[in-house]
């Protein structure tokens, strides 16, 4: 056979160095512009105490992020976007109730408020990577139909907006999307009027005294606009 | 056997088989949590993250105490003197089982570093970078003392530095998450498509010329090119990974490219073992060596070759990046290209260290087709929820899981075939521990 021994170390050699001297000229420059893709002047002590906590909890081994990590539940990178500060609260410190109903459970880890609100900052973080537009399913070039749904049935009202932006959707179901701690709100207009609506998020035991419910934080107007935004879905 | 040190790699295949058992024994847990509802008590106490922890860990950890064990058993024959302390290797044994179990029962309560694969807690780190610098010791001063150079232990020693060096890249915390995952490859890919595939070929490479009696010659110069083809795809290759999370765009040309080469050096494996195995010198001694042989071979190409292959274009990685789809490669690359290349050490050599010279071959056959055909069909099963989750999650734009809903059957077939390979993995282990004689060995000629 014409190829020889010295031949083989060749190829040895400069496969092996090419391939090397190429990764570690693109490492430097992937530093370089890492920090603009990250945004890495938003890297705050509270974001880096997030991943912390990230890390704590073990997160990781059921959610992904970037795509990397456990396939058990839903990826996280652009988390914050799809379900909001409050959603993410609201599922942190009560994934039994969230899930009480879902054949998959999370598990309920005690994460202290300060804690959570760690984690809120570094979903915010991550949310803004520029990961050339992954996850497909949360682009914001192709919303999903899910999501187009519901812009177009939620969006449109600022209670609607609001209803998404305090994490209600984390119990309550509109048109088959939405948690399952709570009732779905289709038909709740018919229950109570307007009023005793937004006096009933702001402190739900004052309306019905056997609800499981916990007071909302919200202003007087933003509750009113929640409660005109459920009327409609009677 | 010639040389009373090879008897420390025993120990070391034993611990590995059993953590192999306790690795499948947790993937069955694993499955069950992906298809029935388990209550908030037990998810509370005992979630699938720990549970994958640890089916991870054990994974990474027998793989790693067969390499060593294999190490041990081959250096003396390829050095042709004993390893330089033996006391050292058992001591390391001891140190690094006991690592091993802090680190598992650690994890039920929690002492995790929270970072899939490298769970393992920055104190048990420290116990492992000084555990791997004595392994390396250890083998550099045999080698050195032996002055009986050959491009077997070249690679075999590069390999495992690599390896060791790559390592450091996994254990401090870093701030930025996209940084964090980069350096994250420098230890996973860097590991499976190199330093592992080094260490690996240079055994692979051993034990091909022990069962066929092919020249060294001829062995050496395919494994400097197999080495060369592997490092120049997998090294760069690592970009493959960098797609999707935060790095710049032209990874996806660097990625794409090069890791559409990486299926070349597997194929020149496959290739070049049925070359040797046809031109063999030496009459056919325990099959079931060759029969891993071939086997590891060919399952290395389907799992990381074409598996990986199939899903590493950019284009068909945006849909199918996080999903079962990654699982299924999974399972067959570290099937195919490791767990594989481990049990054909250990069938070389626990049979030899129990003074079994030729074993009867029939369980040790069974054990095979069982687990290649279940680890199969394991695949397939993770493969088509894959596809489902990519197409029904990312195309469509269904909720998680309403996703998950419509992938519930075929986790259920993952766990059935899961329980097929557990047959075959006890068959197996038990027929390892316990070797029989050949019949006409037994029965004298």
């Amino acid at each position: 056979m014409a190829f020889t021994k010295k031949g083989a170390k060749w190829i040895l050699w400069i496969g092996t160095l090419s391939s090397l001297i190429l990764f570690l000229v693109l490492t430097v420059d992937t530093h370089r512009q890492v920090k603009v893709l990250t945004h890495a002047e938003n890297l705050s002590e509270q974001v880096v105490q997030g991943k912390r906590v990230w890390q704590k909890y073990n997160c990781n081994d059921c959610h992904t992020i970037l795509g990397f990590g456990g396939y058990y539940a839903p990826d996280m990178t652009k988390v914050y976007k799809r379900i909001g500060k409050e959603g993410i609260r609201k599922t942190v410190k009560n994934p039994q109730l969230v899930f009480a109903d879902s054949w998959r459970k999370m598990p309920q880890q005690n994460l202290k408020d300060e804690e959570v609100e760690d984690l809120v900052a570094f979903f915010k973080w991550v949310s803004e990577i520029n990961t050339n537009d992954w996850p497909p399913q949360d682009s914001d070039k192709l919303p999903p139909s899910s999501i187009r749904r519901m812009v177009a049935g939620v969006g449109v009202s600022p209670g609607g907006a609001l209803f998404k932006e305090k994490g209600c959707f984390a119990c309550h179901k509109i048109s088959g999307t939405g948690g399952v701690a709570g009732p779905a709100m289709e038909g709740v207009g018919r229950k109570y009027d307007a009023a005793k609506l937004a006096q009933y998020i702001r402190d739900p035991a004052s309306v019905d005294t056997k609800s499981k419910m916990a007071k909302q934080d919200l202003t007087p107007d933003q509750a009113q606009q929640i409660a005109q935004f459920l009327m409609g879905l009677k | 056997m010639q040389y009373q040190s090879q008897k420390v790699a025993y120990p070391y295949f034993a611990l590995a088989l059993l953590l192999f058992v306790l690795q499948v024994l947790l993937g069955l847990w694993l499955a069950i949590n992906y298809f029935a509802t388990l209550p908030q008590s037990l998810v509370d106490i005992f979630p699938f993250s720990t549970a994958r922890a640890m089916h991870t860990n054990l994974l990474v950890l027998w793989l790693l105490l067969g390499f060593m064990g294999g190490t041990y058993y081959l250096l003396p024959d390829e050095t042709k003197s004993e390893i330089y302390s033996s006391k050292l290797a058992y001591l390391l044994f001891v140190i690094f089982a006991l690592t091993g179990v802090v680190a598992l029962v650690g994890f039920l309560f929690g002492w995790n570093q929270g970072r899939p694969l490298l769970e393992i807690p920055t104190e048990l780190d420290i116990v492992v970078v000084v555990g791997v610098l004595l392994f390396l010791f250890n083998v550099a001063m045999t080698m050195i003392k032996a002055k009986n150079w050959t491009a077997i232990q070249a690679t075999l020693l590069g390999g495992l530095v690599f390896l060791a060096v790559l390592y450091l890249f996994g254990i401090p915390f870093y701030q930025n998450l996209t940084i964090d995952w980069y350096y994250w490859w420098w230890v996973i890919h860097l590991w499976v498509e190199g330093a592992w595939e080094l260490v690996t070929a240079a055994i692979f490479a051993w034990v091909l010329m022990k069962i066929t009696g092919v020249e060294r010659e001829v062995v050496e110069k395919w494994l400097y090119v197999e080495v060369g083809l592997f490092l120049f795809t997998g090294i760069a290759g690592t970009g493959h990974h960098y797609y999707w999370l935060g790095a710049p765009r032209y990874w996806l040309w660097i990625g794409g490219i090069f890791s559409a080469l990486e299926p070349l050096p597997i194929l020149l494996m496959v290739l070049d073992t049925m070359k040797h195995v046809k031109h063999r010198k030496l009459e056919i001694k325990n099959r079931i060596v060759w029969i891993y042989a071939v086997g590891g071979a060919f399952f290395h190409l389907l799992g990381a070759g074409l598996w990986g292959f199939a899903h590493t274009l950019p284009q068909i990685n945006y849909y199918t990046h996080g999903s079962q789809v990654t699982v299924s490669h999974g399972h067959l690359a570290f099937f195919g290209a490791y767990a594989m290349l481990n049990l054909m050490v250990f069938y070389y050599a626990m049979p030899k260290l129990r003074g079994v010279e030729e074993h009867a071959e029939g369980r040790g056959k069974f054990g095979f087709w069982t687990m290649i055909s279940a680890m199969f069909c394991l695949g397939l099963a993770f493969g088509i929820a894959g596809v489902i989750q990519a197409y029904l999650e990312r195309v469509l734009g269904f909720g998680y899981m309403a996703t998950q809903e419509q992938m519930k059957l075929w986790f259920a077939i993952a766990f059935v075939c899961g329980l097929g390979f557990l047959v075959g993995v006890l068959v197996t282990v038990y027929d390892l521990f316990f070797p029989k004689p050949a019949a006409h060995v037994a029965h004298g000629r």
